[in-house]
C-alpha cells in the first residue's frame, strides 16, 4: 500500500508542476493591460463600463493599501525595460511625474484632455488628470466648534483631539510637500513641529484617519473626500469640511487622478483608447456619482449636490512636478517628524 | 549518482528561484548609474541612530511575541497532540484559524472589537471601553494580535513533533515515573528542535511584520524597507535596507544551532506498528478542555465573531462572492500547486541537510531561511528584475511566477518539518532497500516517503495554508487579471464596505477549513490502508 500512497503524492506533484506550466500564457490579442493606483472598489466599475462599451477585455493590476500603494509603482519601475502594461492610472499626479521622470510614461495628448484646466495636466502630456479629489477635514458631525483650516491642527482647542494619516506615504505626503511649496521651508516644518508638540496622532492611513473621527477617538482628521464620502454612505456621524475658502486662504490642495501610457506598451492603441475613455466627461460624471464623490476637472460635467464642482472652491495652485521633487526632499525630515 | 544529481538539480532551481533575485537585488543597492558604490550603505549606516529606535522596537515585539506564542503554544501543542483532552482535534482546528487570516484583518478585527464604540463597549462601562482601546495601540496590543496569529505555528510544530519521539523512551519512563516527569525529562528535551524551530519562525514572522504595527502605531524597522519602495522608489535602498533584517536572520540560526548542536537530528526512529502513547488527563481532562477552551475563546473566537458580525449585512456575502469567486478559485489552484512543490523542494532540501549529501548542506539550509525572511516585495522585485526579459517573457507574463515567488518564500518552512520528520526514520529501512539493489529515487519514494508521510502531510498543509494567505510576494508579480484573493481582500479594503471585507475573511477561513477538512480526509483514507 505505500506504492500507492507514494503514487498519490507524485501525482500530486506532478499535478503542480503541470498546472503551473498549464496556467502560463499571455493576455490575448483584444487586450489591454492597466495597473491601477485608485482604489478598486472605485475603479473597476468604470474598467468594467469600458469592457461591455469597447469589447476591449481590460486586465488589471490593482494596488493595495496595505502595502501604500507600493504594488503598482514599483512593478512599472521595474517592468521598465519590458514594459507588459499598456496604461497606469494613478490615483494622484505626483506618482504620474515621478514616472515620468523615471522615463516610464510615453506622451500622449488625448483629445478627451480639452478642457481639463493645465494645472492638471502635464506640459508635455505624460500625464493627464482627470476627476480629483480633494484633501479636506472629516470631523464629527455634532462637533460644536469645527476647524475650518488645517492650521486646527495646532490649535489648542484641539489638543491631542486630532489624527493624520502617516505622512510618510500616500496623499499626505504630497499635501505636506504641497504645503512645503506654498508657505517656504522653514514655515512649513515650524508648522509641522507645532502640530507634534499639540499631540496630534498619527495613524496608518487616511481610511483609519476617518475611521477613528467616526469612531468618536478623534474630533477631526485630514482625510481624502472618497474617505468622507464613504463613511457618510455607511452612515458614520462625519461631515466633510473644506480647508481655508476663506478670502486669502491657503485653499484646498486638490488632488486629481492621473492617466499616463506605458512607453514601449505592448498594445499601445488600445492603451490609447482606454486613456481617452478616462478622460472623457462620462467617466468623470460617474465617478462624481460613484461613492467616491470625485470632483470633476472639466467645468460642463454634471455633479450630485453633495460633490463640490471645481470652479466654487478654493484651491491650493500648485505645480505637481514641483510637489513630486519637494516630496522627495523632505522625506528624511517627515521620518524623523513620525519617529518622534 | 542518482542521489547527487536529483539533490544538485533541487539546490540548482532554488538558486535560479531564490538566490539569483535575491543577488540582482543586492546588486542594485551596490549600483547607482551602472557605477560601483558603497553610497547606499554609507547613508544606512549615518542614519542607524536614527534607525535603531525601531530596530529595538522590532526585536522587542518579535522576542516578546515569539516567547508568548512558546508559552502558549508548547503547552497546547501537547496537551492537543499528546493527551486525551476531550474535542482536541475541534480544538486544534479552531486554535490554529489565526493562521488562515492575514495578521493586518486580525487587528483591523481586534480593533472592531476593542474600539471605543467596538462590539465589547456595548455590554461594558465606557472608560472601560476607553482603557481596553487605549490598550490596543502599542506594543501590548501589537505582542497580543501577533501571539495570536502566529502561535498556531508553534501549537502545529509541537504536535507534529511529539508524533516524532519513540514510544518504547516513554515506556521505559513510565516505569520509573508520572507523566509530567516524562514530559518534563524525555518529551520536551525530544522535541526541543521542533519548539525552537517554531520559536524562531515565530520570531522572523513578527520581526517582518509591518501591517499590525502600522495600523497599531507602534514604529517598527521593517516600515525602512518599505518606504524605500513607496516613498522614493528606490530598489537599492530597498534591498539595503533588508540587510540588517538578513543579519538578525543569521544571528537567530547561529543561536538556533548552537543552542541545539548535535541535539537537531537526534530524534528516535518510529517504525509503522509503534503507535505514539497518550497521556490520559483522567480528572484533569475537564479543566483542561475548559482552560483550553477559554484560550480558544479569548484569541480566536473574539476576533472572529468582530468579523461575522461586522459581516452580518443583507448583501455581503453575495457581493463578496460576486467579487472575488474567481480570485478564491485562482487562490486555491495556486495554494494547491505551490504547496505540492513546496513539499517537493522542501523534501529534497530536508533530506540534503538531514543526510549532509553535499558538502553545501548548511548553505542551502541557511538560504532558505534567508529567504523566508525577506520582506515579500524585495523577492517580488528580484523576481521581475530576473525573469521579465524578453526570453523568458512566457514564465514572466503567466502564474507561474506566482508559485515560483511560493517556493522562494516559503521553501524553509517545508524543508525543516521534512527535516524533523526524517529525524524518526531508521537509515537501515533506506538501507535494507538499497541491499536489494533499488535504486535512490524508488527508496524515496516507496521506503522513505511512506516512512515520513505525517510530516510529509504536515510539510504539504503548512505550505497549503502560507501560498493561501501570500501577499507580499505574489502581489507584484500575479499576472495581470489574474490576482489572488488576499490581494483582492487587501485591494477592496481601500474604501470598500467593511461588511464586504469581513465577508470576505470569513469566506477566506471557511473555503481554507473545508479544503483542509477535504484534503484531510482523503489523506487518512490513504494512510489507513498503509
Amino acid at each position: 500500500m505505500n506504492r500507492r500512497v507514494s503514487t498519490l503524492l507524485l501525482v500530486v506533484a506532478a499535478a503542480g508542476i503541470a498546472g503551473a506550466i498549464w496556467t502560463a500564457f499571455r493576455p490575448g490579442d483584444n487586450v489591454v493591460v492597466v495597473y491601477v493606483s485608485e482604489d478598486q472598489v472605485f475603479s473597476e466599475p468604470i474598467l468594467k463600463d469600458f469592457e461591455r462599451e469597447t469589447g476591449i477585455q481590460i486586465k488589471a493590476v490593482y494596488d493595495t493599501e496595505e502595502t501604500k500603494s507600493a504594488g503598482a509603482m514599483n512593478r512599472l519601475i521595474a517592468e521598465k525595460t519590458n514594459p507588459q502594461a499598456d496604461v497606469y492610472w494613478a490615483n494622484e499626479p505626483i506618482r504620474a511625474e515621478v514616472l515620468r521622470q523615471q522615463g516610464v510614461s510615453a506622451p500622449y495628448r488625448s483629445p478627451n484632455a480639452e478642457g481639463i484646466p493645465e494645472q492638471f495636466r502635464n506640459a508635455e502630456g505624460h500625464w493627464t488628470g482627470f476627476s480629483a479629489r480633494g484633501r479636506i477635514l472629516i470631523v464629527r458631525r455634532w462637533l460644536k466648534e469645527k476647524p475650518l483650516s488645517i492650521r486646527a491642527y495646532t490649535d489648542p482647542r484641539f489638543n491631542g483631539k486630532a489624527v493624520i494619516a502617516n505622512p510618510l506615504f500616500g496623499t499626505t505626503t504630497a499635501h505636506m510637500a504641497a504645503l512645503f511649496i506654498v508657505w517656504g521651508d522653514a514655515p512649513a516644518k515650524a508648522f509641522l513641529d507645532a502640530v507634534r508638540k499639540n499631540g496630534v496622532r498619527v495613524s496608518s492611513s487616511n481610511g483609519e484617519s476617518a475611521d477613528q473621527v467616526a469612531t468618536g477617538a478623534f474630533q477631526f482628521a485630514l482625510a481624502d473626500t472618497d474617505d468622507v464620502h464613504s463613511r457618510q454612505k455607511q452612515g458614520q456621524p462625519v461631515e466633510g469640511i473644506y480647508p481655508d475658502q476663506e478670502k486669502g486662504g491657503l485653499g484646498c490642495f486638490i488632488v486629481p487622478n492621473a492617466v499616463l501610457l506605458i512607453k514601449g506598451a505592448p498594445r499601445p492603441e488600445k492603451g490609447r483608447k482606454l486613456i481617452d475613455y478616462l478622460l472623457s466627461r462620462e467617466t468623470e460624471k460617474k465617478l462624481a456619482y460613484s461613492d467616491a464623490g470625485q470632483i470633476p476637472l472639466h467645468s460642463d460635467v454634471d455633479t450630485p449636490p453633495a460633490v463640490r464642482r471645481l470652479e466654487t472652491l478654493k484651491v491650493m495652485n500648485v505645480d505637481y512636478a514641483a510637489v513630486a521633487a519637494k516630496m522627495q526632499m523632505i522625506q528624511p525630515l517627515l521620518r524623523d517628524w513620525v519617529g518622534h | 549518482m542518482q542521489r547527487r544529481l536529483t539533490l544538485l538539480l533541487v539546490v540548482g532551481a532554488l538558486v535560479i528561484i531564490g538566490l539569483l533575485p535575491l543577488v540582482m537585488m543586492l546588486g542594485k543597492s551596490f549600483f547607482v548609474d551602472d557605477t560601483l558604490t558603497f553610497a547606499v550603505y554609507e547613508k544606512l549606516f549615518a542614519d542607524a541612530r536614527v534607525q535603531w529606535e525601531p530596530m529595538a522596537h522590532s526585536l522587542t515585539l518579535a522576542s516578546l511575541t515569539a516567547g508568548f506564542a512558546m508559552v502558549l503554544g508548547v503547552p497546547l501543542g501537547l496537551l492537543l497532540g499528546k493527551t486525551d483532552l476531550p474535542f482536541r482535534r475541534a480544538l486544534a482546528v479552531l486554535l490554529s484559524v489565526p493562521l488562515l487570516i492575514p495578521p493586518y484583518i486580525l487587528a483591523v478585527s481586534w480593533f472592531n472589537f476593542l474600539a471605543r464604540d467596538g462590539l465589547l463597549a456595548r455590554f461594558i462601562p465606557a472608560r472601560t471601553a476607553e482603557l481596553m482601546s487605549g490598550w490596543l495601540f502599542g506594543l501590548p496590543g501589537c505582542v497580543w494580535v501577533l501571539v495570536g496569529a502566529f502561535m498556531p505555528v508553534v501549537m502545529i510544530l509541537t504536535m507534529v513533533y511529539v508524533h516524532a519521539v519513540s514510544p518504547r523512551l516513554e515506556e521505559s519512563g513510565r516505569l520509573i515515573t508520572r507523566w509530567p516527569g516524562i514530559l518534563r525529562h524525555i518529551t520536551l528535551p525530544m522535541i526541543m528542535p521542533g519548539i525552537l524551530f517554531g520559536g524562531m519562525l515565530v520570531f522572523l514572522l513578527a520581526l517582518g511584520e509591518v501591517g499590525v504595527p502600522m495600523f497599531l502605531r507602534y514604529p517598527v524597522y521593517p516600515v525602512e524597507t518599505l518606504t524605500q519602495f513607496s516613498a522614493f522608489y528606490d530598489f537599492g535602498a530597498a534591498a539595503a535596507a533588508a540587510t540588517p533584517m538578513l543579519g538578525i536572520t543569521l544571528a537567530v540560526l547561529a543561536l538556533e544551532r548552537f543552542c541545539l548542536r548535535e541535539k537537531t537530528y537526534r530524534l528516535r526512529p518510529v517504525t509503522s506498528g509503534t503507535r505514539m502513547l497518550l497521556v490520559s488527563l483522567g480528572r484533569w481532562g475537564v479543566p483542561a478542555f475548559l482552560a483550553v477552551s477559554l484560550l480558544a475563546a479569548a484569541v480566536v473566537a473574539l476576533p472572529l465573531l468582530a468579523l461575522i458580525v461586522a459581516s452580518l449585512s443583507p448583501f455581503a456575502y453575495s457581493e463578496a462572492w460576486s467579487k472575488a469567486a474567481d480570485s478564491l478559485g485562482r487562490s486555491l489552484i495556486f495554494a494547491v500547486f505551490g504547496a505540492s512543490l513546496l513539499m517537493l523542494f522542501g523534501f529534497f532540501c530536508g533530506y540534503l541537510i538531514h543526510h549532509r549529501v553535499l558538502r553545501f548542506w548548511r548553505a542551502v539550509d541557511t538560504l532558505t531561511l534567508l529567504l523566508f525572511t525577506l520582506p515579500g516585495t524585495v523577492i517580488g522585485v528580484g523576481l521581475i528584475a530576473l525573469w521579465n526579459r524578453p526570453v523568458t517573457g512566457f514564465v514572466y507574463a503567466s502564474a507561474a511566477m506566482v508559485i515560483l515567488a511560493y517556493l522562494a518564500q516559503y521553501t524553509a518552512l517545508t524543508s525543516r518539518i521534512t527535516l524533523a520528520t526524517l529525524g524518526n526514520v531508521p537509515h537501515s529501512l533506506e538501507e535494507a532497500a538499497q541491499m536489494t539493489g533499488a535504486p535512490w529515487l524508488a527508496r524515496i519514494f516507496h521506503v522513505v516517503v511512506p516512512a515520513a508521510l505525517p510530516g510529509v502531510i504536515a510539510a504539504w498543509l503548512i505550505g497549503f495554508i502560507f501560498c493561501l494567505r501570500d501577499l507580499g510576494a505574489s502581489m507584484l508579480v500575479y499576472p495581470p487579471g489574474q490576482d489572488t484573493l488576499p490581494v483582492r481582500i487587501y485591494t477592496l479594503m481601500a474604501n470598500g464596505a467593511p461588511s464586504l471585507i469581513a465577508a470576505l475573511c470569513v469566506i477566506v477561513v471557511s473555503v481554507t477549513l473545508t479544503s483542509l477538512a477535504i484534503l484531510g480526509s482523503l489523506l487518512r483514507t490513504a494512510l489507513s490502508h498503509r
